[in-house]
């Protein structure tokens, strides 16, 4: 047995209630007719809104200075992903203070669900969620991201530099 | 026999048994890395400290024999204190290069700090730098930075592989583990360096960046590359098998394997497999054609098989003892097959014996084809006389080897198989010399299959099915059963 | 009272030869000793309360007396690595008086039935290798060594082996390691040496001074010896000192004398200007003393170990009043971060983060927390590691920290020392 609430008699007087929304949307009209550009919506996709840095976008694969990725494969941000949606392939490095270095990177972007936890599992802040949030395109595009896309897309105007330095740590003598 | 406490749980122990040992027995936990049960005792690490009554300093479980009436502490705060402090000794100058050292995750250094330590570190000064990622041969490859010095390997190389290349060099904190002159370690044995190694200073070459350990699950099985018939451990995921390590049985290979041994996964993997059944189509004037499912298949083969008239059999021993008794059964108790030759690998070696572990005999179960043969009455032929009688078979039957590199002769055996009429080659890997057979059967690799074979010296062990890799393969049992079924002969 | 029972002869250049010895009386001693029984000579030397002058102090006698019964081959081995900063009476033994440690040496092989022995002499000591060299082929000529000596009937063999400048080797485990061939660094113990030592066979180590004082207790007699210092620190001991003192050298005096007789007497007192601050008393790895307890301390075993600290080897090092103790205890630390070996590892690592916050403190790095965090790490090291080299880094640590404190404290906050002022460290140190 399921006991099913009843709506009040009050809600059926719900004329009032469109009144109360015609109004706030007429006087929205009104106010956007009297001057555009304090509009709050945007011509997407012609214009578009800029999100705070913090916002959970699309991916970015940090640099180092010399450009190269910061990334080391440790694999930690695969492991965090709820949606198994990284997969990376580790190589051995020429460098042997690098040591190991992704050769592969890759998102499976329609499989994320941008919460954010290879962000926060990375240690050398190689992986950032950016400001960026349109995933839709054409179908048949490629929607599995690799580190042309995730490091050096036109956005980052040539990669965005991570902020844990290496050479600063050997400095230090950590 | 003395009798101990350990934390107020008694033990008996035989005379000479150490502190250690005995609190394995009541599966008491002790810290340790310098001490390992294969290898002498060096007492470097001072991780096994315990308190003793009457004894007013803390003492090393590892080197203190047990003596009757001892009273031990392990868990009390002064020796977890003291053993925080040696583990942290042993972190101040390890570098923070967990997230990309392959052992992370089996770490000892994790363990313990997880379970000792978890303070906030008080070292500020400069970590001491050493050489990173130093080649050590074929097979291992040396961090000096992440080595805590607890010698195992040194004594490894000295004790048991005893070949000496490895040495501590320097003394203080500027200790390093090396070899003499740079030469390398290549010994037969020297990744059971890397198993030995508790921290990420040793590492596998061939295992090194390939996965990290936590995406991988073992399974005990035994090493199939040859008569010793080592146990081990093989760590797989879905993307296939990655490395074998040894698993400890004092009767059979005690606490190592051999170097070669740790490529015996590599022939199980996908890419050197034959994933499904290969025909040659006669009709299609010679061309393989690929695909056709197993139970298919194995229903032709038995229609011809029932016409045939003279069979051979060649088989080699890289099969369990169940699919050998499954085979004989059928071929000799109904078909009665006499022609069944046996196919040996180099038998030049084919009793060599290394002194420690390595055998000649590049098979894993040489004794349990012998047993299933006498058992069956049955005269095995050695395959150099398939030759003469070659072309009077109407069929042929060959079991292939399961791990091609240690039959170099496959091609020019493969000559010879194929003088008779119909060749059914059930095989788990794919190879050139193969393709002029009439039928490629894909067989179970050893990873996949339960069973049991039986070692150089009569000890029969189990091997368990832990992994799938080609789903359509089949073991010698199922032909056996897919050949009943069409031929409507009963077992 | 005559106080000067192995040294009295020291100024007199012949004593190095095997003649000169021999008129002054040497040698009487062992033919006395062939007439005894070996195991007389050891119940002798346990009754005479010889203790080991290398550090530890333990009983001579009955160090002997551990040895198995059996008729497996034996060793005596003579301790000359004399490395300890501080400590340098071996080195004056060995170069004025050499016979008198062969001496004692052929008799305590006897007394332990050892047919072969060698002296380990720290590689530095150029000279007194040359001069032992030479004496032990003195006295091979004379038939001393060699095949039934002095028609005993008791053949025994002597060598000289050179070490390669590690302090480590000083402990007797080290020095067999080394002995052996092997790199030197400590045994664990379990089996001791005496039961298994050198080429696994059982193995004495005795100290240069121990054995150079059993000739003496073998003419004697262990009564006559008993004399001689306290009840339980029998004998006279030669002291090695150092220091802004007036005469700095090696002397004997009975053991238990007051320090402040001592210093006032054989050192000739402070040099002019200076001020007696704090002492050693045993060589570098004895927890330092302040004025106060230095003053009332008398120099035997019991009553350093009464003042938390040893009589060790006898190197008493004399600290005034223009030292400054962060300095000093930052030399020391240098020394042991260079001279641990590298086997356990609270001293291996112990040792060099120590050094690294000393030398921080210098550098005008430091931290007043690194005072205490320096205290809690040598507390850790003490008593957990094979050999006594980490508890020889950690006593001077815990010491100068407790009772200079605030000397630490003033390095630490005004970045100088209280003392010497602004020090520039590369300056000082380089």
């Amino acid at each position: 047995m399921s006991v099913v609430k009843r709506p009040s008699p009050k809600a059926k007087w719900y004329i009032p209630g469109i009144l109360t929304g015609l109004k706030i949307t007429i006087k929205h009209m009104l106010f956007n007719l009297a001057s555009r550009k304090d509009m709050i919506t945007v011509q997407y996709p012609e214009e578009k809104f800029q999100y705070s840095d913090r916002f959970k976008g699309n991916h970015i694969l940090t640099v180092k200075k010399d450009g190269s990725l910061r990334c080391t494969a440790c694999m930690l941000c695969a492991t965090h992903c709820p949606a198994e949606c990284i997969s990376i392939t580790a190589a051995e490095h020429d460098d042997p203070e690098v040591e190991k270095y992704p050769i592969s990177y890759e998102i499976d972007i329609l499989r994320c669900v941008f919460c954010g936890y290879c962000e926060e599992a990375c240690p050398v802040d190689a992986i950032r969620m950016g400001p960026e949030h349109q995933t839709a395109a054409p179908a048949g595009d490629n929607f599995i991201y690799d580190i042309t896309k995730l490091a050096y897309r036109a956005e980052n105007k040539g990669g965005v530099l991570s902020k844990v330095d290496d050479q600063e740590r050997h400095k230090r003598g950590l | 026999m003395p009798k101990l406490t350990i934390n107020g749980q008694s033990i008996e122990v035989p005379q000479g048994t150490t502190v250690i040992q005995a609190a394995k027995e009541l599966n008491i936990p002790i810290a340790h890395y310098c001490y390992h049960e294969g290898l002498s005792i060096a007492g470097a690490c001072r991780m096994c400290l315990v308190e003793v009554e009457k004894n007013p300093k803390l003492q090393i479980a590892c080197n203190l024999p047990v003596t009757d009436g001892m009273v031990v502490y392990t868990d009390n705060p002064r020796v977890k204190d003291a053993v925080k402090w040696s583990l942290d000794f042993h972190l101040i100058n390890h570098p923070l290069d967990c997230p990309i050292c392959d052992q992370a995750g089996e770490c000892k250094l994790q363990d313990y700090y997880m379970d000792y330590g978890l303070y906030t570190p008080e070292m500020d000064q400069r970590k001491v730098k050493k050489n990173k990622a130093v080649s050590l041969g074929d097979r291992v490859v040396l961090d000096q930075e992440r080595c805590i010095l607890c010698s195992r390997c040194v004594r490894f190389t000295k004790e048991v592989s005893k070949t000496h290349e490895l040495g501590i060099f320097n003394r203080g904190d500027r200790s390093i583990i090396a070899t003499f002159e740079d030469r390398p370690l290549n010994n037969n044995y020297s990744v059971n360096t890397v198993d030995i190694c508790p921290v990420g200073a040793l590492t596998s070459k061939d295992f090194r960046f390939k996965q990290r350990v936590w995406f991988l699950k073992d399974f005990d099985t035994i090493c199939n590359g040859c008569s010793t018939g080592c146990n081990v451990k093989v760590s797989y995921n879905a993307n296939g098998v990655f490395r074998v390590r040894p698993k400890v049985n004092k009767e059979v290979n005690g606490h190592w394997m051999c170097d070669f041994g740790r490529d015996i996964y590599k022939h199980t993997n996908k890419e050197y497999r034959l994933e499904a059944v290969v025909e040659k189509r006669e009709d299609l004037s010679g061309a393989t054609v690929k695909g056709k499912p197993v139970a298919l298949a194995l229903q032709e083969i038995g229609k011809n098989l029932k016409q045939a008239k003279n069979i051979a059999l060649v088989l080699t021993a890289q099969y369990t003892v169940e699919e050998y008794e499954a085979f004989l059964n059928f071929f000799v108790g109904k078909l009665k097959v006499s022609s069944i030759y046996y196919w040996k690998n180099n038998e030049t070696s084919f009793d060599s014996f290394d002194g420690l572990l390595i055998r000649g005999d590049k098979n894993p179960n040489t004794q349990g084809l012998l047993k299933a043969a006498q058992k069956h009455n049955v005269k095995l032929l050695p395959v150099t006389e398939f030759d003469k009688s070659a072309s009077s078979f109407d069929f042929c039957i060959l079991a292939a080897p399961e791990n091609q590199a240690v039959y170099p002769d496959i091609t020019e055996k493969c000559q010879m198989f194929k003088k008779s009429n119909e060749v059914v080659c059930i095989t788990s890997c794919y190879n050139d010399s193969y393709n002029g057979f009439k039928w490629q059967i894909p067989a179970k690799s050893f990873v996949e299959k339960d069973g049991t074979f039986v070692n150089f010296k009569g000890v029969a062990q189990k091997i368990k099915a832990g992994v799938k890799i080609i789903p359509t393969s089949v073991s010698l049992e199922e032909v056996v059963y897919g050949l009943t079924e069409s031929m409507g002969v009963s077992i | 009272m005559e106080t000067k029972l192995l040294t009295q002869h020291y100024d007199k250049p012949e004593y190095q030869s095997l003649k000169g010895y021999q008129k002054l009386g040497g040698y009487e001693a062992l033919k006395k000793a062939f007439s005894m029984k070996p195991q007389d000579i050891i119940t002798e030397v346990k009754n005479a309360g010889l203790r080991g002058r290398g550090g530890a102090g333990f009983s001579t006698g009955m160090k002997w007396s551990f040895l198995p019964n059996n008729n497996e081959p034996r060793y005596l081995l003579c301790n000359a690595d004399e490395g300890e900063p501080g400590t340098f009476k071996d080195r004056v033994m060995m170069e004025r008086a050499p016979h008198q440690l062969i001496e004692g040496m052929i008799i305590s092989a006897f007394a332990i039935n050892s047919k072969k022995s060698y002296i380990y002499i720290r590689g530095e000591y150029m000279a007194p290798i040359k001069i032992v060299e030479k004496a032990i082929r003195e006295v091979y000529d004379a038939g001393l060594l060699g095949k039934n000596i002095l028609g005993s009937g008791f053949d025994h063999d002597m060598d000289v082996y050179r070490g390669a400048g590690a302090y480590i080797v000083g402990e007797e485990t080290g020095l067999i390691s080394s002995l052996e061939g092997k790199k030197g660094q400590p045994k664990l113990k379990p089996p001791f040496p005496a039961v298994q030592g050198y080429l696994k066979k059982p193995t004495i180590v005795n100290n240069v001074e121990t054995l150079a004082t059993v000739p003496w207790i073998i003419t004697n007699g262990a009564s006559e010896y008993k004399k001689y210092g306290t009840e339980k620190s029998p004998g006279t001991k030669l002291f090695s000192v150092s220091g802004n003192i007036n005469k700095p050298g090696v002397y004997e005096v009975p053991l238990g004398i007051p320090f402040k007789d001592f210093l006032q007497n054989e050192c000739g007192g402070m040099k002019p200007g200076y001020e007696l601050k704090a002492l050693i008393p045993g060589g570098s790895s004895c927890p330092v003393l302040t004025r106060d307890e230095a003053l009332k301390s008398t120099m035997d075993y019991e009553c350093m170990s009464q003042l938390g600290s040893m009589l060790g080897s006898g190197g008493v090092i004399i600290i005034d009043d223009k030292q400054c103790m962060v300095d000093l205890l930052n030399i020391l630390m240098n020394f042991y971060h260079h001279e641990s070996c590298g086997q356990c590892t609270p001293c291996r690592e112990g040792t060099g983060w120590m050094n690294k916050i000393t030398t921080s403190l210098l550098t005008k790095n430091g931290k007043l927390e690194d005072i205490s965090l320096l205290h809690k790490i040598a507390s850790h090291m003490l008593g957990t590691t094979i050999c006594a080299l980490s508890d020889a880094a950690a006593m001077p640590v815990m010491s100068f920290v407790t009772k200079f404190r605030d000397e630490f404290e003033y390095y630490a906050k005004e970045k100088r020392s209280k003392v010497k002022g602004d020090v520039h460290y590369a300056q000082a140190h380089h």
